[in-house]
């Protein structure tokens, strides 16, 4: 970054990455850069790559429900429900019908905890520390609910094949039901805080814009799709668990704007609402849960020896805070799957960074790269490529970039 | 996009109608979750390679499809690849999903690639090229996806022969060793060495057993 | 060594990501949000390896980061402390058996405190924080 380079006008490279590990795998981007201005843009993911599917081919499916905990720390349910569905499918077994709404309730208390998650790390990233202090402190409420409903606040591991590890007691409604309430009524206050506030207005309002074309092209999910005017919603669409006995309705910006962009703004706006939906879905689980078992079958060896009579092969889905996640699953009369395909839902969204960060500017890198909510994400390191020399420029400077230009726009 | 919702029967017979000879099987799978039990439906269709554009083609005309994610399976002589699709998505409770399956025999593992019509599916297909060996036709992009650049060429993690993972190159992290830069143990007396051996016995008796069984017994 | 009553510097942490499933960076973000709110006595993460005195490694160490953990670490002036955060990057935890990494962390690095849980929950992660400080407070003891 010397001043007097002559190369410093000439579309030059910026690699950054790889990123904070937040994706199942996270990404290396390459950007083209013309002044501020980013002219074509590239990434690679694969950076902390660990073959998941590969271990799980050798395991058994009771032990793989573990490793699917562990495929998004963030997503702790939504992996391992896609899988148990799928080995359910091919095994023909009927999950308990209670197990089907505790599957549901656990589901939405992930996507309350991921979304004030997220709302924080945007925030984050332009500069807004308060507000995440602010949405990491309200998010501790759903964590200790889902810590008292599954005993961890991470990786719940309450999923099994055939149902579920633990039931919800009619003692542990009061708190349940506390929490609701309690984000009953943040959620005014955090709609203010975020859609009226002019900083993040100017900030997010026409920047990183996903048309609807564009989002149906590259197979976009999710909350991303959503705020680009895209009706897609598995939980609505194709009922599964709990969620066909609910009145869902998906969240489209259209709804509380009037109008779609398919901007970040759409997309935050898209999130806090969602937080308000799925406390919606919880209390209609409550009030209509069934009484029963939980269980298919309690007996591990039981179910292990179901699984040398399954054959067959089955999908399973599940719409994650992030958008679908599916498994494909594939037995042969073993007790491990022969095939094994897990699609993350960050996996589907990530071509979707393409339109949206070319011809934006490098201080919006950071936002546009979290507004699709790839888990975290915090670029790790940043390589200048200028004329031949290479200088490292940091996260911190990347993300002091993007707070400085909050600034700019501010005065 | 015709404007009424097919029923799953319906689409397969569409399916037959336009590929004719192309599709191999088909089988429509329901799942009822829940307690009104809501059927959802899933649609597989097997196909001919030849017939996998078409195919695409005829459900594009249906309903423009939400490609998921494209998987794949080694059954010994050929390749599977499944195609999971998703039609009629944002109605309520009626979305299906389609997968379409080609199998790719081991001698020609070729495939057309799909981008041109769903540019979203080279993702995808990148994934498919490293991780079963296949070779994706035209594709626009041709690079590695996930796995790192010093990875061995000819190697395919999902292979279940010999292009698979050797064993060479997984290391177990649990294992656990006496450190190689100690000097070695002293000349043991006889009964400690009778005790060297009980070790290692018991360690045979700890290590050797069967995973399943351990996990099966930490749940019970 | 017992901690020194006034800390003798505010223990500044770098997080290196080296494959983990994510779960423990959020606990560790959590850990430094007002709940726990280490920052009172100066403890907060930073964004460079050159301006920290501990650094926190997550995950089993995929082959490419192996370099680059190297790397960090390197980066880190001395005296410096390493943690290790989860069960993965002590010993691999369910990702033992992969093809892809070069782990456990301590076969790269040479690491002081280990943090066991898949993930350890804010309050375990705190506590190896103390107990890194007082590592380091020991080295710098020494240093004197």
């Amino acid at each position: 970054m010397s001043d007097g380079n002559p190369a410093k006008t000439t579309p030059y490279t910026v690699p950054i990455g790889p990123i904070h590990p937040a994706l199942k795998e996270p990404v290396m981007f390459t950007f083209r850069m013309n002044g501020e201005q980013i002219e074509k843009a590239d990434f690679a993911p694969g950076q902390t790559h660990r073959g998941i599917e590969w271990m799980g081919m050798r395991r058994n499916p009771i032990q793989i429900v573990h490793l699917t905990d562990r495929i998004c720390g963030i997503c702790g349910v939504s992996h391992s429900l896609a899988f148990a569905r799928a080995v359910e499918q091919i095994m023909e077994i009927d999950v308990p019908e209670r197990a089907d709404y505790i599957r549901a309730i656990i589901a939405e208390f992930e996507r309350i905890q991921s979304h004030l998650l997220w709302a924080g790390m945007a925030a984050h990233e332009l500069g807004f520390d308060t507000l995440l202090h602010l949405t990491w402190r309200v998010r501790e409420q759903a964590m200790d609910t889902i810590e008292l409903l599954t005993g961890n606040r991470v990786n719940y591991g309450i999923i099994q094949i055939g149902g579920v590890r633990r039931d919800i007691t009619p003692d542990q409604h009061p708190a349940i039901h506390e929490c609701l309430d309690y984000y009953r009524d943040l959620q005014g206050k955090l709609l203010r805080i975020f859609l009226e506030d002019a900083t993040i207005q100017m900030r997010c309002r026409d920047c990183g814009i996903l048309t609807r074309d564009d989002a149906l092209r590259l197979c976009t999910v999710g909350p991303t799709a959503r705020a680009s005017g895209v009706n897609m919603d598995v939980r609505v669409d194709f009922p599964y668990a709990a969620y066909g006995d609910l009145d869902i309705e998906p969240i489209l910006p259209d709804r509380y704007l009037g109008e779609t962009r398919g901007d970040v703004f759409d997309r935050i706006v898209v999130r806090l609402l969602e937080v308000e939906q799925s406390a919606g879905i919880i209390r209609q689980c409550l009030d209509v849960m069934p009484a029963g078992d939980i269980l298919w079958e309690t007996k591990i060896p039981k179910i292990l020896a179901a699984f040398k009579k399954a054959h067959g092969e089955a999908v399973g889905r599940h719409e994650a805070p992030r958008g679908e996640v599916l498994h494909y699953v594939r037995m042969d009369g073993k007790e491990h799957p022969t095939a094994w395909k897990v699609k993350a839902s960050s996996y589907s969204n990530l071509m979707s960074w393409i339109p949206m960060l070319e011809g934006e500017q490098i201080a919006d890198i950071p936002i546009i790269v979290a507004s699709i909510d790839p888990c975290l994400s915090c670029t790790d390191r940043v390589a200048v490529v200028r004329g031949g020399r290479r200088s490292i420029m940091t996260k911190e400077e990347l993300h002091r970039l993007s707070v400085e230009k909050t600034r700019r726009l501010m005065r | 996009m015709s404007g009424r919702r097919m029923t799953p029967d319906e689409v397969v017979a569409v399916f037959a109608r336009e590929l004719g000879g192309g599709v191999r099987g088909t089988r429509i799978a329901e799942r009822r979750e829940g307690a009104k039990k809501h059927p959802s439906y899933t649609i597989w269709i097997d196909l001919d390679r030849e017939a996998l554009k078409p195919a695409i083609r005829t459900l594009i005309d249906i309903h423009f499809p939400h490609l998921s994610v494209i998987s794949g399976t080694d059954i010994g002589t050929a390749v599977e690849l499944n195609y999971h699709f998703s039609i009629y998505y944002g109605t309520k409770g009626g979305e299906y999903m389609v997968t379409l399956t080609v199998a790719l025999p081991k001698d020609d593992l070729r495939v057309p690639t799909i981008a041109d019509l769903i540019p979203g599916a080279v993702f995808s297909e990148r994934e498919k090229q490293e991780m079963l060996g296949v070779e994706v036709v035209g594709i626009p992009d041709g690079r590695r996806l996930f796995l790192p650049e010093e990875f061995p060429e000819g190697v395919y993690p999902w292979r279940k022969d010999g292009t698979g993972i050797p064993d060479a190159m997984v290391k177990d992290l649990w294992a656990v060793g006496r450190p190689a830069n100690r000097p070695a143990r002293p000349v043991v007396a006889r009964e400690v060495q009778g005790e060297v051996q009980a070790a290692e016995k018991e360690e045979a008796k700890v290590t050797g057993r069967a995973p399943s069984t351990e996990e099966a017994e930490r749940h019970e | 060594m017992k901690l020194t009553k006034s800390f003798n510097r505010s223990l500044w942490a770098f997080h290196f990501n080296s494959g983990s499933c994510n779960g423990c960076e959020i606990e560790i973000v959590a850990a430094i949000t007002p709940r726990y709110d280490p920052e009172r006595f100066g403890i907060k993460l930073v964004g460079s390896p050159r301006h920290a005195d501990l650094l926190i490694v997550t995950g089993p160490v995929v082959k490419k980061m192996r370099d680059r953990l190297l790397r960090v670490y390197e980066q880190v002036p001395d005296p410096k402390v390493v943690m290790c955060v989860g069960v993965c990057g002590s010993s691999g935890g369910p990702f033992y058996d992969s093809y892809n990494l070069d782990g456990p962390v301590d076969d790269v690095i040479p690491v002081d405190v280990y943090v066991p849980g898949c993930p350890p929950r804010p309050e375990a992660i705190i506590y190896g924080v103390v107990r890194a400080q007082e590592k380091l407070e020991r080295l710098e003891g020494e240093r004197a």
